[in-house]
Formats: structure tokens, C-alpha cells, sequence
């Protein structure tokens, strides 16, 4: 999976470009046949399907049981889709570095995944209300008596996935122990966490650094292989959805941002956290703070 | 694994159906693809030559994983509004009709020249040579790399997961991480990847078989 993962960062890089040059290259954006919309709600209400990506291997949020994508974020969305009768929920699934490039490339509406809300994500798109928090903590081997505090990553060698805000987190941690001079061994990417847990379970990472929440979930699904370790530096941080910042998706993202307002205030959102993440968390209800990294 | 077998056999078995279902459609799509390209290399016309030798560089030149991207990013970009499964079909049928025109070409080759001679004496038209003559004899030739290239699609099939094709690669990936039992659920969908393959191949040799008696049809 790792050299896998090495190919599609390529390959995703060479493609971000690509379009853009082919269309220009060729003169092609005359022929371009996609209409202009100016309002994308509008246009998913008049079409009846309502398109989002989502990256469904990050449970508890999105994940796949007996073959349905279920998790903290559909039920949400069970809640949310009441209020577009007539539309059809599509849900494609797709590794992670393809979403926010997807989104991009409109091959999909809105994204329904836990996106970590960074500088440069807030920048790029329109991020909604938070829907969870999202400050990263480590996993360790249970029993592994080398690690026990932030300060121990010093000389280890740490994993968290490809392009994520929590690899963003992790990096910080790791500069501020080089600046205290003791800096972390290496860090490790992979395409998804899976592939993280699997090689900190045999031994090749030390530590897998991810929001706490998941990490939470995988001492429930393996307490004998699995403990948590709180990172004490790290700023807070929260998960949100994205659309597009474009003037047509406005209308689309006002909606979520509603509806993810309406279910914070009629207490569903609380009472979802306490069934996938067994307590309730401390989020803003209007709007999400500017991100500081 | 056992458990993990149990617990999700029909999510498997669905994944398996579209990994199985998307191969062969594409496979068949490239197999008439593929002869006219084949054909076309053989042609007498320098640019029908060139254009079909331009088409195989590209398709078997570059890596599958760029090729679906391709398909899957650029086409809305130009206008073309596809599916993700109808990307994947796209990207794996061009593919494979590129290495399955090479397959074709070396076939087609080995059939002695005399014999088109003897047909064309004959007044036998150009067309019924080829479906007659040429075309029968090759696919006796090339059973075995045919199926050969089979195998390699169903396992190159395993890539369209990454264009939010959810087939048997996806359906391990999600059962892995939300079991956080990676070794086993891949373990057990490689096992399922060598069942599926396992019987192409069997299906292979008795085709193989039969055409290997004088007149003997598929």
C-alpha cells in the first residue's frame, strides 16, 4: 500500500495541473459543454440527487458496515435529508488524497467526510460549522512503556496519512521538539490509517497520530493491541464538511451550515456524539474559528 | 479470516461481483477494439499505421492509475459527464484493447501468408479473408496470452477503487478498517483474487482444448 500511495501522489500531482494545461493547450474550454449554474442547491433540487464524496475508512464517523457506509456523519445526514424530499442521497467513496481534489474537479456536490479544518483548507474552501472536535492525540502499542508523554516521540518514528490535517498536527509536534532539541526519528505517510495501525501493531511505528476520536475507536475494536497517549501541545482543532467556494456552491453551503446549526441547537448532534463517540463534545455551535495552523 | 469471511461474505462476494462483472466487460470491449487496431497495424495506409501505433504507445505506455485518473478528472472537465464506474470501463477497456491489439498483431503474424495469397487467387474478398481465414486460425494462436491478459485486468481492476469504484480492493479496504484487521481481510482478498483467476484459467484450457481439434469451435 505504501508504494501505492507513493503513485498516487504522483500521479494526483501531475493531474492537478493537467486539466488546466490540456485546456488551455488545446483551446478546449469553448467546447466545454458544462452549463453555468447560479445556484447549486437549486440545481440539486431540480435534479433530484443530491452527489458528496466521502472517504468511508475512518471510523466512528464514516465507515462501512455489512456493506452500507454508516457512522456518526450518516446519521447526520439522515437527519439532513429530510429536509431536501424528493432528492436522492449519492454517496461515492474514495481514498482520501482523491476528495478535496474531486470536490475541485465538481465531480461530486459537497463532501460529507470528517475534513480537518486547517489554514490552507479554510482558505481553499468553503468549510462549514464544525461537526466534531478533531485535536489529534497518538496510538501506541499497549504496554509500550517507552512512550507515555509527548516528549518521548523524541527518536521514534511516527505515522499518520497522506495530505490529512492530523499529519499537518503531527509535523508540528515534530518541529517543536527539534526546536527543543530532541527531534522526532522519522515520519511515515500512508494513504489511510488502516495501513498505520497495521504497521505500529507490528512494530515498524512507534506511534500513529490521529484525532482522538478515531484513535478512541480503535482501543474499543482492539484493547489488546492498542492504548492512547495524549499530545499535549497541540492546538484544538475541529472536523468540519466542504464545498466549493465558488459563487453557484454558496447556496449549497448555506444549507449545511444551517442544518448542522439546527441539529447543534435541538441537542441531535449531542446526542449522536454519545452514541458513536460515548460523550459529548465541546464544539461552537455558529460558526468555525478561523484556524490558526 | 474465518470470521472475517463469515461476518462479511456477502459484502465480499458483491465486491467480487463487480471486480468479476467490470473485467470481463472490458475485456470484450478491448477484444474488438483491440483486432481493429490489430489490423490497423497491419494496414497498408501509413497513417492508419501511424495512428494505431500512437493509440498502443499511449495505452501501454503510461501507468493504468494515470490512465483512470485521466478518464475520471479530465472528462467532466471537457463537457463529458461519466460515472465512475463508467470511467473505470472507459480507462480498463482502452487499456487493455492496446495490449490485447499487440497480442492480435503477433497472431495474426503467424498465420501463414500463403494461405491470403491462395484466397485472394481465389476472388475470396478481403473481409471474408480476414473472418474467415485469419481471424479463426489467430485465436487458436493466442488463447494463451488472451488469458494471460484476462488475469492481469481482474487484478488491474483492483486500482478503480481510488475513482470511488467500490469493488472487491474497496470492499477489503473498508471491511480492514472498520475491523482494524488488515492482515487477514487482505490476506482473504487475495485468496479470492486467486479463486477468480484460478477459474479463468481453467475456463482458458478447455477453450484452449477444444479449439485445438481441426475445426473444432469455442
Amino acid at each position: 500500500m505504501r508504494s501505492n500511495g507513493m503513485i498516487f501522489r504522483m500521479s494526483s500531482a501531475f493531474l492537478k495541473g493537467l486539466p488546466q494545461a490540456l485546456v488551455v493547450t488545446l483551446g478546449l474550454s469553448s467546447l466545454s459543454a458544462v452549463p453555468a449554474h447560479a445556484d447549486l442547491l437549486g440545481d440539486v433540487k431540480q435534479r433530484g440527487t443530491l452527489v458528496v464524496g466521502t472517504e468511508a475508512r475512518f471510523p466512528p464517523f464514516e465507515f462501512v458496515k455489512d456493506g452500507k457506509i454508516v457512522g456518526y456523519s450518516s446519521d447526520m445526514m439522515e437527519h439532513i435529508m429530510k429536509e431536501l424530499p424528493n432528492v436522492q442521497f449519492k454517496q461515492l467513496d474514495l481514498p482520501w488524497q482523491g476528495i478535496l481534489p474531486g470536490l475541485a474537479a465538481k465531480r461530486f456536490d459537497y463532501v460529507i467526510t470528517s475534513v480537518t479544518a486547517t489554514k490552507e483548507r479554510y482558505n481553499a474552501y468553503h468549510l462549514s460549522v464544525p461537526i466534531a472536535d478533531a485535536t489529534v492525540a497518538a496510538l501506541k502499542r499497549k504496554g509500550d512503556a517507552s512512550v507515555t508523554k509527548e516528549a518521548d516521540l523524541a527518536g521514534k518514528v511516527a505515522g499518520s496519512q497522506t495530505g490529512s490535517g492530523q499529519l499537518q498536527a503531527l509535523e508540528g509536534v515534530a518541529a517543536r521538539l527539534k526546536e527543543a532539541g530532541t527531534p522526532v526519528g522519522s515520519i511515515r505517510t500512508y494513504v489511510d490509517f488502516g495501513e498505520a495501525y497495521a504497521d505500529l501493531a507490528s512494530g515498524r511505528l512507534s506511534v500513529v497520530v490521529n484525532s482522538l476520536p478515531n484513535l478512541l475507536e480503535a482501543v474499543r475494536q482492539r484493547p489488546e493491541a492498542f492504548e492512547v497517549v495524549p499530545l499535549t501541545s497541540v492546538p484544538k482543532t475541529y472536523f468540519s464538511w466542504a464545498g466549493r467556494k465558488d459563487a453557484e456552491s454558496a447556496t449549497l453551503n448555506a444549507f449545511f451550515d444551517e442544518q448542522i446549526r439546527r441539529l447543534h441547537k435541538d441537542g441531535t448532534l449531542a446526542e449522536l456524539q454519545k452514541k458513536w463517540f460515548g460523550g459529548v463534545m465541546d464544539t461552537p455551535a455558529d460558526a468555525l474559528p478561523v484556524p490558526t495552523e | 479470516m474465518i470470521e472475517i469471511l463469515l461476518s462479511n461474505h456477502s459484502v465480499l462476494l458483491s465486491g467480487a461481483a463487480v471486480t468479476v462483472f467490470l473485467s470481463v466487460i472490458a475485456i470484450c470491449i478491448g477484444g474488438v477494439l483491440g483486432l481493429i487496431v490489430a489490423f490497423g497495424l497491419r494496414s497498408r495506409v501509413l497513417a492508419v499505421r501511424l495512428w494505431c501505433g500512437l493509440y498502443r504507445s499511449f495505452w501501454r505506455g503510461t501507468p493504468i492509475l494515470v490512465q483512470l485518473l485521466i478518464a475520471f478528472y479530465l472528462l467532466p472537465h471537457i463537457g463529458v459527464e461519466v460515472s465512475p464506474f463508467m470511467a473505470a470501463l472507459i480507462s480498463l477497456s482502452l487499456n487493455t484493447a492496446a495490449f490485447q491489439a499487440e497480442i492480435y498483431r503477433a497472431g495474426l503474424a503467424e498465420i501463414p501468408h500463403g494461405e491470403v495469397e491462395a484466397a485472394r487467387m481465389l476472388g475470396i474478398r478481403e473481409w471474408s479473408i480476414r473472418a474467415r481465414i485469419q481471424v479463426p486460425q489467430m485465436y487458436r494462436l493466442v488463447m494463451p496470452p488472451l488469458i494471460n491478459e484476462t488475469i492481469i485486468i481482474i487484478k488491474n481492476s483492483s486500482l478503480v477503487s481510488v475513482i470511488a469504484v467500490t469493488e472487491l480492493m474497496r470492499r477489503s479496504q473498508q471491511i480492514a478498517s472498520s475491523t482494524f484487521k488488515p492482515l487477514e481481510t487482505y490476506l482473504l482478498a487475495g485468496l479470492i483474487y486467486m479463486a477468480i483467476n484460478l477459474v479463468l484459467a481453467y475456463i482458458g484450457r478447455r477453450i484452449e482444448k477444444r479449439l485445438a481439434i481441426s475445426g473444432g469451435r469455442a
